[in-house]
Formats: structure tokens, sequence, C-alpha cells
């Protein structure tokens, strides 16, 4: 068993080299499907596949089982588009203003629930995100409510917009890869096996934790933003405890604590979930179904399944 | 005279929101962890109750018990098939039991509420009342009939479950097991039959409050979500896990929503109890009336 292929940073390598595997077979996808509703299924599958990603660096990699990914997402989608909306704002600054926003409120929040622990932690995430999704639907004057709100769009070719979704997926792939490979994955990874044993052996638990939280929050605030400007229409639905609800099935089904699991999770579950939306709408029982059968038996996921060694 | 008319139905629709918190404190008493399908306990109720008085031709008397039936019988069966890994101590997830308890529960709510929305449909039903006088005068306030009667069953049912767990032997066996799980199992307590009662109790009571309210709200699958976040919050605030400080909590919330709702704002009084229940957690983790060791 110690042989070096089952050290950490080796399966790691692997599993870096299988998302990047994943994401380059996406960016052949084009040449074969040609029909914009099924691009815009895609670029959807994408938006999901980076707030798994997100969730996944906070809940699978630093042991943070929060409940707001969707929140965070529709707060980076209303930053860009209340910026359009008010002050005229061109995306160009306003979408990395609103990554920087959500960046600073993962922060904050990440700061405020230090001190809890699982369902302490999932309870308070939750309320964060219940009471911003209540307070965007309610602010009439500012948000428009539950109408929502129309943003620009950055461009109008659906080629366009899904390789601009699969450009930053390498590019949030890439970035995660570089920090889980260095110091701050193994402080992440020490932080959710032991936070005590951790923090005795040295390592900057407030740090870390607080780090991983705004980086998680603004990688969901980015792939908000961005699929708000591809929508051109935000509102709190983006929110909704549902969404977050279909990201943490997506990671579990894909697989916990790895850079494959999320994206194949996320691929898997929203393309399958368009084919039996046809078959009679069925998605979210076969999805829940799977989601509790995963967590019940398969911990690992997916890809848990595949590395299994006999 | 708005006043009294605020207190006494926040009053009782803390009576309703003790029915829902009560089962889930008792949870987190007894596994540390929260039920994220409680809200759906309580939509299966609210739709057994509904369905057979309507499709069946029960009278709304003989559906009440029916309701808890069915809310019983979920509550047990998610406990034999989901929460065993919880404290049977097998599988990998035992080190990471919280995640796999919100993982597995969050999946459940999401399942039965797609159930029934493609099984009986996503429209609202209307429930038949179980008296049919309409409004009743209590001294000064008028109430809805179907509102006293339910809130009158309410406190017969509270005031029930406080003598059960009190003085009854099964009761008792449910604070020893909440107090210290393996000290009751070395004292011949057989947890994991006390762990199913539990479940079922608060299967029970949540479903009875989806029924009683039935005629009141109109039920549609995801009914119980709203009910589910107000137990939340009056879990943490009276002290995870204490049946007691549910209780209070519960009319607490049930009586200051309502005179929010009116005098600061309607729009936003849904979000007034999550910002209590933030705080609670952030400045005061053992909640408002609990102290750091307490009973269930």
């Amino acid at each position: 068993m110690n042989d070096a292929r089952n050290l950490w940073s080796h399966r790691l390598r692997t599993d870096f080299r299988v998302a990047l595997a994943v994401a380059l077979a996406l960016a052949a996808v084009p040449l074969f499907v040609s029909s914009p509703y099924w691009l815009g299924i895609l670029v959807v599958s994408i938006y999901f596949a980076l707030l798994a990603l997100g969730w996944n660096l906070l809940a699978g990699f630093t042991g943070q089982f929060s409940l707001a990914p969707a929140a965070f997402a529709m707060l980076g989608a209303y930053g860009t588009a209340l910026l359009d909306y008010h002050w005229k704002v061109p995306l160009a600054i306003g979408i990395p203003t609103a990554i920087a926003g959500t960046a600073f409120l993962g922060w904050l929040l990440g700061r405020i629930v230090l001190r809890l622990k699982g369902p302490y932690l999932a309870l308070t995430t939750l309320s964060f995100a219940e009471i911003a999704r209540v307070v965007i639907g309610n602010s009439h004057e500012f948000t428009r409510g539950d109408q929502g709100l129309n943003v620009r769009t950055l461009m109008q070719s659906r080629v366009g917009y899904y390789y601009l979704f699969l450009a930053v997926l390498v590019a949030v792939l890439c970035g995660l890869y570089v920090l889980m490979r260095g110091r701050a994955g193994r402080f992440w990874l020490a932080i959710r096996d032991d936070e005590t044993g951790a923090a005795s052996r040295g390592i900057d638990v407030v740090r870390y934790k607080t780090l991983a939280f705004a980086l998680s929050c603004a990688i969901c605030g980015l792939a908000g933003s961005l699929y708000g400007t591809f929508s051109q229409l935000v509102s709190p639905e983006l929110g909704l405890l549902l969404q977050t609800g279909l990201v943490i099935s997506m990671v579990v089904i894909g697989g916990m604590g790895t850079l494959t699991g999320p994206i194949v999770g996320a691929l898997l579950v929203y393309l399958s979930s368009e084919w039996l939306r046809e078959v009679g709408n069925v998605q979210l029982i076969v999805f829940s179904f799977i989601v509790i059968v995963f967590a019940r038996f398969f911990r690992t996921g997916l890809w848990g399944l595949a590395t299994r060694r006999r | 005279m708005l006043a009294l008319d605020l207190f006494v139905n926040g009053l009782i629709f803390g009576l309703f929101y003790a029915l829902m918190a009560v089962g889930l404190a008792m949870i987190f008493g007894v596994l540390k962890v929260v039920n994220f399908a409680h809200g759906e306990f309580y939509m299966v109720g609210a739709y057994t109750y509904v369905l057979c008085a309507m499709k069946l031709g029960v009278p709304p008397w003989i559906a009440l018990p029916m309701a808890a039936a069915a809310g019983a019988a979920l509550g047990w069966t998610v406990e034999r098939l989901l929460m065993r890994p919880l404290y049977a101590g097998y599988g990998s997830w035992s080190i990471m039991k919280d995640e796999y308890a919100v993982v597995v529960t969050f999946g459940l709510s999401l399942l039965l509420v797609n159930l029934v929305d493609k099984i009986v449909g996503p429209y609202p039903y209307r429930g038949p009342p179980l008296i049919e006088t309409s409004r009743f005068a209590l001294g000064p306030v008028m109430l809805n009939g179907q509102k006293l009667i339910a809130a009158a069953i309410s406190i017969a049912l509270l005031v029930g479950l406080a003598l059960f767990i009190k003085r009854s032997l099964w009761g008792r066996q449910i604070q020893a097991v909440a107090q210290n799980r393996l000290g009751a199992s070395l004292a011949g307590i057989d947890a994991t039959r006390t762990t199913s009662l539990i479940f079922m109790i608060s299967g029970l009571l949540a479903a009875l409050a989806g029924a009683l309210l039935a005629p009141l709200i109109n039920p549609s699958p995801d009914v119980g979500s709203f009910p589910a976040i107000k137990s939340y919050v009056i879990v943490v605030l009276g002290g995870m896990g204490s049946i007691w400080g549910a209780m209070l909590a519960a009319l607490l919330l049930g009586v200051s929503e309502s005179f929010f709702a009116v005098y600061v704002s309607y729009d936003y009084r849904d979000a007034f109890g999550l910002l209590i229940l933030m705080l609670v957690l952030i400045f005061r983790p053992q909640g408002l009336i609990g102290e750091k060791g307490r009973d269930v």
C-alpha cells in the first residue's frame, strides 16, 4: 500500500490529468453539436461544474460544509447586474467587482462561522443564503424583486460563450490544482481531517479557513456573474436552496474531495436531467434518490468507485 | 385590541411551531444531527390528511390519526434505512457524520417533495376543516374555528409529550440516551430502539402539525420548507436538543414574528427569524435559555 502511486500528490496529479482530459474533450464538443439549445445546456452544466468545484473546495477539501454556494452565485450575478442597471458600469469592470464583492462576503461569512462545526455551520450558512435571497427578492425598488433584472450580454454567440465558460473552468481547475499541490492545499486537508491537530502543529487555522471561504465564494460569484450575462436575466431563483441541493448532489455523485468528481458529476447530473425532463420530469426524483444511495453506500462517489484498487 | 389579537394569533402559531420543533430537537438531542427533511414529515402529514379526507372520503377526525400514523411510519423508515450509519460505527462516513446527515436528509427532502409533486401534482389542495363553525369569539379576540381546535389539540399533544418524556419508562430511556448513549446502553437500554422511537415521535408530531394546518394553508409539495426553517430557528434559539427550550422558543418566535410582521415589515418576517438564528449561533451557541449541560 505504500507504493508511490498511493501518495496524495500522485493521486492529485492523476485526478488533475483526468479532469483536464474531460475539459479538453468538452472543447471538441462544438464540432459535433451545433444546436444552440444543446450548447446552452452545456453552458449551464459548466456553470454548475464551477459551482461544484467552488463548493468542493470548501466542503470536500477544507471540511466546511456550507449550504450557501447557490446564494453566492446569486450575489455574484446581482453584483454585476446591479452595477450595470443603476450605474451603467461596463461588464469588464462589473464582473471583477462582483467577484471581489463575493470574495469579501465569503471571507466575512468565514470569519463569522469560524467556531461553528457540522450542523451549526450548515444552519448558519443556510440562514445566510435564505436571508440573502429574501432581501434581494423583497428590495423591489433596488433589485426589482422577483421580476429579476436584465443584464447586458458579453457576446451573442453561443459557441463563444461555451468556450468562455470552458476557459474559465480550465483556469479554475488549474488554479485549484496549483493551490492543492502547494502549502495551502495541504493545510486545508489537515484542517479537514483534524482541526485541533492542525492548529497544534502551527497551522494558522483561522487564516486558511477564511481563505478557503473567500476563494470558494469567489468561484461561485464568478460563475454566477458570468451566468447572469449569459442568460441576460438574473432573479432570486438563482439562490434557491434547491440549486444548492443540486450542487451538493453533483459533488456527492462525482466524488467529494477530488477535482474530477465535481466536474463529471455536474456534467452527468445536468445533462441527464435534461434527458430525464423529456422522459417525464422525473430528474429530481432520480437524482435525490441516487444521492441518498451514494451517500449511504458509496461515499467516495464515482471517482472513488473508478479508482478503487482491488 | 390589535396587540391582543396579534398576541393570541402569534401564540397559536407558536404552538404549531412547537409541534414541529420538538421533534427536531429530540432528534438533535439524541443523534446531534439536524434533520433537513423535517419539513417533509410535515408535508406528508398534510397530504395524508387532505387526500384521505378528499379522495377516500374518510371523515376528518379519522384522517387525523391516519396522518399521524403516516408520519410515524415515515420517521421509522428514515431511521431504519438512513440514520444507522450515524451511530452504528460502520462505514467511512463515521468520521464525517455531520456531513453524511446533511447530505442524506437534504437528499431525502428533495426526493419526498418531488415524489409528491409527481404523484399527486403540484397544485395546492385544501383540506376539510375539523369543525364547521368558522368563527369563535375568545373574549375580545375573534378566531377561526379550525385554528382554535388545532391549537387545543396541539396543547394536548405537547402536554402529553412532556408527561411521556418526564414520567414514562420510554421517556426516561429517551432522556438517558440523549445524555449519554454509551452509558445508557451499558445500563441495559436498547439505544437503537430508542432512536427509532424518537424518529417515530418526531415524524408523528410533524405530520400532525401538517394535518392540523392543512385546512388553513392549502398544502402544496413544498409546503414543508417554511415550517422546517422555523423549527431550525426555534431549535437553535431554545438550545439545540432541549425539548423544553424548543417549546418556549416556539411560543416566543410565534409571538414576536406576528408582531414583527405587522409593526416592522411583512416582507422580511421570514428573514427576521433566520437573522435571530445566525446571531444566536454566533454569540450564544447554547441557546437563549439552554445551559451547557441539559436534559434531552
